[in-house]
């Protein structure tokens, strides 16, 4: 065993007082006490790429959570958790949404489209896919699905946006790689703009 | 010091009726946290750094939402969405001001369920408070910002009182400036508080930078007639184009007639941890035209009286330039 | 030369799955029976655990397991360990906790007391360099070489040469760790009319690479599996069998796509070890995944800069001398660039005579790694104006200025004034000259209102090609060709582009070939690591070499089949066949047929001696399946291959806010001959934005009171967004052979950032009339204050802040 595993001395850092930080004590509060009644069921129906799933939600569970580990779609990628970069862009009734910052009990009665809900039931692609291949949009890949989505969401509304219109709409989906110009030109081809 | 990213144990409760989730916010008081579109608070949960026992969702209720004309002006649901003010015929008509200003926020994902009292509710940005530190606003004894070496770049330049956090809100200083009122409800009643007096600064109360108070809910936004229509600028410097924070945002309202400027109202935000009403600038402009000439008589009426912190002294520049440029158009 | 494939675009085959969501990233990967890790790190930049208390966290339902410092092999210190309990950095991880769910681990991890004992700890490397001034480790603050090797070593200057640096001069007489120098640096100097002597600060910054690092690993019958998120393929498997301690052979690693790198994952990195022994010691599936957070502070980050230097120009405008000195910020890994930097400039502007000196400084700040261009962009960067400067007190053009001094083919290369395989800048200029307009753009007007206009240019070298590793090409009796490749994924489809080297020798068509990549088992080549711009340059090499050797036996088989010797053969449209008479020969799929029958080194049972380990158990995995070609590049190469780029920006600079927009950007790469003209397009355009990020966003920033960063997540460390470059971008490549490779193609991946930084930070001086900042980022807060007057000062040397 570890030598180092045993004991219980523990002097807190000075800049670190609040201790929420490093200690955890009392954070906890809500595993502890007993809830007020009236609270959701955990066993819920969310739509899903056009099928309605049953599944199990923890109260506080996100979107992103569970596409990726109960639903198995794992293409609405996790980039920070935190609704900073986009990769977990997902449509909720058509309007782009950070999946990893939306409550998974807050799309019951809505409708979710992943990147694995666009294709079409034969498997051809959606004419944004088809444009992001051609443009070769992705480097990396991770920020594409999202990128996708967003697109679609965006020609939707907006069958023929401008570069400018096109990238206002893009601007919550970062690409590390920085390859917006490849995706612009992926918009401009989906929406027929670039022969 | 663990960091984490997995959402904690919490419960979720989700009302249809203002009246339930009242009476939920009164029950659960400081152990409820309100949730509209939940930008500013999953990344505090996630943190461990707020610990709040339940979620009251108040997206299922339906008077929340809307935008309404009434007697005098408009009436904004507080669930209405930063994406639903920048395309509201009504906003874009009368109000383009809140809309230039709810345009700007963060991201488009963002401003899908961003609310507008979300935004206008949401937390200061500070990186010290932020990271979970005990800080005057985190209810310790110190301010880690307001110190020779300290990282306060984006901190305030007016109003410091312990704590030198500024307010985030891009719609905040539009709201101030259009004069909007605040509706509070709460299982006692209804109260309507003016946005200039709805934010406060850590003077008034170092923990909180609005005055709902547990158990009260602001269940919409009205805007009177007093500026529809006015001549409006608003504008936002943040390092980034996207997702980012103003470092001086500016938003102005101006009623002209025969070539002169008869009233106005200019508000900055970043600036302090309030959007703080420009009035030695409101003074000079009024009577004034719009011209460069009069922009220059402004000089340093901005930034009069600041205190800059060491990284911040550029804010006082910029927020002299914001005015000027507010007046211009 | 006319080729099939070279110089075409295609459609990668993992950009398929990029596109629908199917392709398969570390964390994606799930395994019956897998449990979790997270981290525990440190929360102070300094000390040393005394105690870890799990005891709670440990009787907790669902913890599994708890892995620490004192689990794993001892690290080599100073070093980058997987666990530690020597804290010199906060974000430090110091345990992993293993439960069920992530969910759980991270609730146990609050349960975890530690009892650590704080150390002094300092964020700015002149600070550290201070006499007096504190040392991130114990043991001093440099690395410094003994009669054993490398040891930490306390070093430091006197206030006063601290402070003469910090006033932009030479310290004087004080101890470096690093210096070279070619040519006589004085006499040079004699020649010169313009000397330019400036400070400079560029600023490090994390890497954050979209997808969290993630591992995942199991064991079956004593071999590892290890799903990974890094950079290149074939280039972890000897080092990561290393770290896990066990033969090359029973190692199996899988990493079909990998969520950007740039430079911080191009080999396995020490807290892979974390799964890998968590699932050994639990005998279970571990994926540790990490979050952003945690990205910040294990990810990786480019090295920070102090700098001063002298150049001088002759009246004709030659650069004739250079004189640098650099203190990288290290952070706690104590890595610095400095050489590549000083290295860089020899190359872009070719001095007759040059001195660096240098010492790398450890800082109690994330550790640094090499981040796309190291030490070169950062360089070119803030170099960019102050030889505008020079020029401009010369009376010349910036442009022509660095046409006049450009390489060429007699170009010399860094210390040892070594020679390039070829450079062709020049023309590179000339192509950029012509496509940016730039003798229109320069004499536009500038002033309008608050608004003024500022163009730019700016130059940037890496080194862009190795060699000497191996190719396989497989032609099956399928009649399908797999090219094999140990190129990893992360995102410049030269996985791809490579191979398509093997396919024009083979002269097959493209989509009757199967890329053969991601997962060692499937018997791949010994590659090199997917980082320093040398992919298509060293592995159109590697391939061709394969395919060569596949080529050859295929005609030695027709020759035993048919009769003749080799060279009375000749391949085409899948067939080898009589030159003569065309109609006899063997198919492709019947060569491969005959292979498998007649063994030996055609069939894979045998392969040349001098291939790698790797390879040679990757022909034994393959071997009977057909036609094995295999080989070591052994190609002649002599001299450094470059990769060059030149960057051309126009900005316009609002003087109330600080802010400017790129109006329009144009990178023109000189590469050698163009592969694949997409995935150039993705190098020039990403490299931009990436330059862009440099120039005027990406920074640390900590707190020096108490070690803390302060710009941890994505919104804070501010990579560009769509909005914060140009709307459209453009590029174009010289597209000259390399005369020292067979289809002439280098690498541009980091110089094509270099580049594009050197534009921007040379369009920012040119529209406030030259003003230098001296650093890197330039943000809007600097600017201001430079229109305002306030008292800015950028001669303090201040890194690590705002």
């Amino acid at each position: 065993m570890n030598p180092r595993l045993t004991r219980r001395h523990f002097i807190k850092g000075v800049i670190y007082s609040s201790a929420a930080a490093m200690s955890g004590a009392g954070l906890y509060l809500a595993n502890a006490q007993s809830r007020p009644a009236a609270a959701v069921e955990r066993l819920i129906s969310i739509n899903v790429n056009g099928r309605t799933r049953r599944v199990d939600v923890l109260p506080q569970e996100t979107l992103a959570h569970t596409l990726r580990y109960k639903l198995e779609l794992t293409g609405t990628k996790l980039g920070c958790n935190r609704g900073e970069c986009g990769a977990c862009t997902v449509l909720i009734d058509d309007v782009t949404n950070y999946a990893c910052s939306t409550l998974t009990h807050s799309v019951k009665l809505r409708v979710v489209t992943t990147v694995e809900g666009l294709q079409s039931p034969d498997g051809q692609l959606h004419p944004v896919q088809q444009a992001f291949l051609d443009e070769l949009g992705p480097q990396c890949g991770f920020c594409t699905p999202g990128q996708v989505v967003a697109t679609v969401a965006l020609l939707k509304t907006n069958p023929k946006p401008t570069r400018e219109q096109a990238r206002q709409a893009l601007s919550g989906n970062l690409c590390r790689c920085g390859a917006y110009d490849h995706y612009l030109n992926g918009v401009m081809r989906a929406s027929g703009q670039l022969s | 010091m663990p960091s984490h990213d997995v959402m904690p144990d919490i419960e979720l409760y989700q009302p249809v009726q203002v009246e339930d989730a009242l009476a939920l916010a009164t029950r659960l008081a400081e152990r409820g946290w309100l949730l509209g579109g939940g930008q500013d608070t999953y990344g505090w949960l996630k943190d461990r750094a707020k610990v709040p026992e339940a979620m009251i969702d108040l997206n299922g209720i339906e008077s929340l939402r809307g935008i309404r004309e009434t007697a005098d002006g408009i009436e904004i649901g507080a669930l209405t969405t930063l994406t639903e003010l920048v395309n509201n015929p009504l906003i874009k008509e009368r109000y383009s001001l809140l809309a230039s200003a709810a345009e700007k926020v963060a991201s488009p994902q963002i401003r899908n369920v961003g609310t507008i009292a979300g935004n206008v509710a949401q937390d200061v940005r500070c990186w010290y408070y932020r990271r979970g530190l005990s800080c005057y606003r985190a209810g310790g004894n110190l301010c880690y910002a307001d110190t020779p070496e300290g990282m306060n770049r984006e901190h305030a330049i007016f109003g410091a009182s312990r704590c030198v956090a500024v307010t985030p809100s891009d719609t905040a200083p539009a709201l101030v400036a259009l004069e909007a009122s605040m509706v509070i409800r709460s299982e006692s009643g209804e109260r309507v508080v003016a946005a200039e007096d709805f934010f406060i600064g850590p003077n008034v109360d170092i923990r909180n930078t609005t005055v709902l108070r547990p158990g009260e809910i602001l269940t919409s936004v009205r805007l009177p007639a007093t500026w529809a229509n006015a001549t409006f600028y608003f504008e936002k410097v943040a390092d980034r184009n996207a997702w980012d924070f103003a470092l001086v945002s500016i938003a102005a309202v101006m009623r002209e007639s025969g070539g002169v400027i008869q009233d106005a109202r200019f508000v900055a935000g970043a600036v302090q941890c309030t959007p703080r009403r420009l009035l030695d600038v409101e003074s000079a402009v009024r009577g004034q035209p719009r011209t460069e000439a009069t922009a220059q008589t402004l000089g340093t009426l901005a930034s009069q009286g600041a205190q800059p912190l060491n990284h911040n002294g550029f804010k006082l520049h910029l927020v002299d330039s914001l005015a000027k440029r507010a007046l211009i158009g | 030369m006319t080729f099939m494939y070279i110089g075409k675009d295609f459609t990668p085959p993992d950009a398929m799955g990029k596109i629908t969501g199917q392709a398969r990233y570390a964390e994606d990967f799930r395994k019956a029976g897998m449990v979790f890790a997270r981290l525990l790190t440190s929360p102070v930049p300094s000390g040393i655990v005394r105690n870890i208390d799990a005891t709670e966290a440990l009787r907790m339902d669902g913890v599994v397991g708890i892995l620490t410092a004192d689990d794993l092999p001892a690290a080599p210190r100073p070093g980058v360990p997987a666990l530690s309990n020597e804290l010199t950095y906060v974000g430090q991880p110091i345990l992993a906790l293993v439960a069920i769910s992530e969910q759980i681990a991270e609730n146990a991890l609050e349960r975890i007391k530690l009892d650590i004992e704080r150390r002094p700890f300092v964020v700015d490397p002149l600070a550290s360099l201070t006499a007096g001034g504190p040392d991130a480790y114990p043991e001093g603050n440099v690395m410094s070489r003994t009669a054993d090797g490398m040891a930490l070593k306390s070093l430091k200057w006197s206030p006063d040469a601290v402070e003469a640096f910090r006033n932009g001069s030479d310290p004087g007489d004080v101890e470096y760790t690093t210096e070279w120098s070619y040519g006589d640096l004085d006499a040079a100097f004699a020649e010169c009319s313009v000397i330019v002597e400036e400070p400079f600060v560029t600023a490090g910054y994390p890497h954050h690479s979209l997808e969290p690092r993630t591992c995942m690993s199991y064991w079956e019958n004593g071999r590892c599996y290890f799903h990974g998120s890094l950079q290149s393929q074939s280039a972890a498997n000897a080092p990561l069998a290393r770290m896990l301690g066990i033969e090359l052979e029973d190692l199996c690693f899988i990493n079909e796509t990998t969520g950007g790198g740039f430079g911080s994952r191009i080999g396995p990195y020490p807290f892979m070890a974390i799964s890998g022994y968590l699932s050994r010691n639990l005998n279970r599936p571990v994926q540790v995944r990490i979050t952003r957070e945690e990205e910040f502070f294990i990810g990786s980050a480019r090295s920070g800069m102090q700098g001063w230097i002298k150049a001088g120009l002759k009246p004709d405008g030659r650069v004739a001398a250079v004189d640098v000195i650099i203190v990288n910020d290290g952070g706690s890994s104590g890595s610095g660039s400095g050489a590549s930097s000083a290295g860089a400039i020899s190359v872009v502007y070719q001095p007759t005579a040059m001195r660096f000196r240098g010492v790398s400084v450890f800082t109690n700040t994330t550790p640094r790694g090499a981040q796309r261009g190291p030490g070169q962009n950062e360089m070119h960067a803030v170099l960019a104006p102050i030889m505008d400067k020079a020029a401009n007190q010369l009376g010349m053009d910036r442009l022509a200025f660095r046409r006049l001094n450009a390489p060429d083919n007699n170009a010399k290369v860094e210390a040892n004034q070594g020679p390039v395989t070829s450079a062709y800048m020049r023309e590179a200029i000339d192509m950029g000259s012509e496509l940016f307009d730039w003798p229109t753009r320069v004499n536009q007007p500038r002033r309008n209102g608050s608004k003024v206009i500022g163009v730019g240019v700016g130059m940037a070298y890496h080194g862009a090609g190795n060699n000497g590793f191996d190719g396989i090409v497989r032609i099956g009796p399928d009649g399908k060709i797999y090219l094999h490749t140990g190129v990893g994924n992360l995102g410049t489809y030269s996985y791809a582009a490579t191979v398509r080297a093997a396919a024009e020798v083979l002269q097959c068509r493209w989509d009757n070939c199967e890329i053969v990549r991601g997962n060692s088992d499937f018997g791949l080549p010994h590659s090199s690591g997917q980082g320093g711009s040398n992919t298509i340059f060293t592995h159109t090499r590697s391939n061709w070499v394969a395919a060569q050797d596949a080529v050859t036996k295929l005609k030695e088989i027709a020759a035993a089949e048919l009769g003749g010797t080799i060279e009375d053969y000749s391949i085409g449209e899948e067939r080898v066949f009589k030159t003569a008479t065309p109609t006899e020969g063997l198919t492709y799929a019947e060569a491969a047929q005959r292979a498998i029958t007649m063994g030996g080194r055609y069939s894979g049972a045998e392969y040349p001696d001098d291939i790698n380990e790797l390879t040679a158990l990757a022909v034994q995995r393959i071997a009977g399946s057909g036609l094995i070609g295999v080989a070591k590049d052994n190609l002649e190469k002599n001299g450094t291959a470059p990769g060059l780029a030149i960057g051309f920006a126009e900005i316009e600079l609002d003087l109330d806010t600080g802010k400017y927009d790129i109006r329009d950007y144009l990178g023109v790469a000189e590469c050698g001959t163009v592969v694949h003209p997409k995935g150039l397009s993705h190098g020039m355009n990403g490299g931009g934005v990436w330059g862009m990020g440099m120039a005027g966003f990406e920074r640390h920033v900590y707190d020096p009171q108490n070690g803390l960063p302060a710009n941890v997540g994505l919104y804070q460390s501010k990579p560009p967004t769509f909005l914060d470059v140009p709307v459209s971008m453009r590029h174009s490549a010289v597209n000259i052979a390399d005369p020292q490779t067979p289809i002439g193609a280098r690498g541009i991946g980091e110089p094509a950032m270099g580049c594009a930084a050197a534009a921007v930070m040379s369009a920012i001086a040119d529209a406030l009339g030259g003003h230098l900042f001296n650093r890197t980022p330039v943000t809007p807060d600097m600017i201001i204050d430079h229109v305002a007057q306030n008292t800015y000062n950028n001669k303090s040397l201040k890194i690590n802040t705002f």
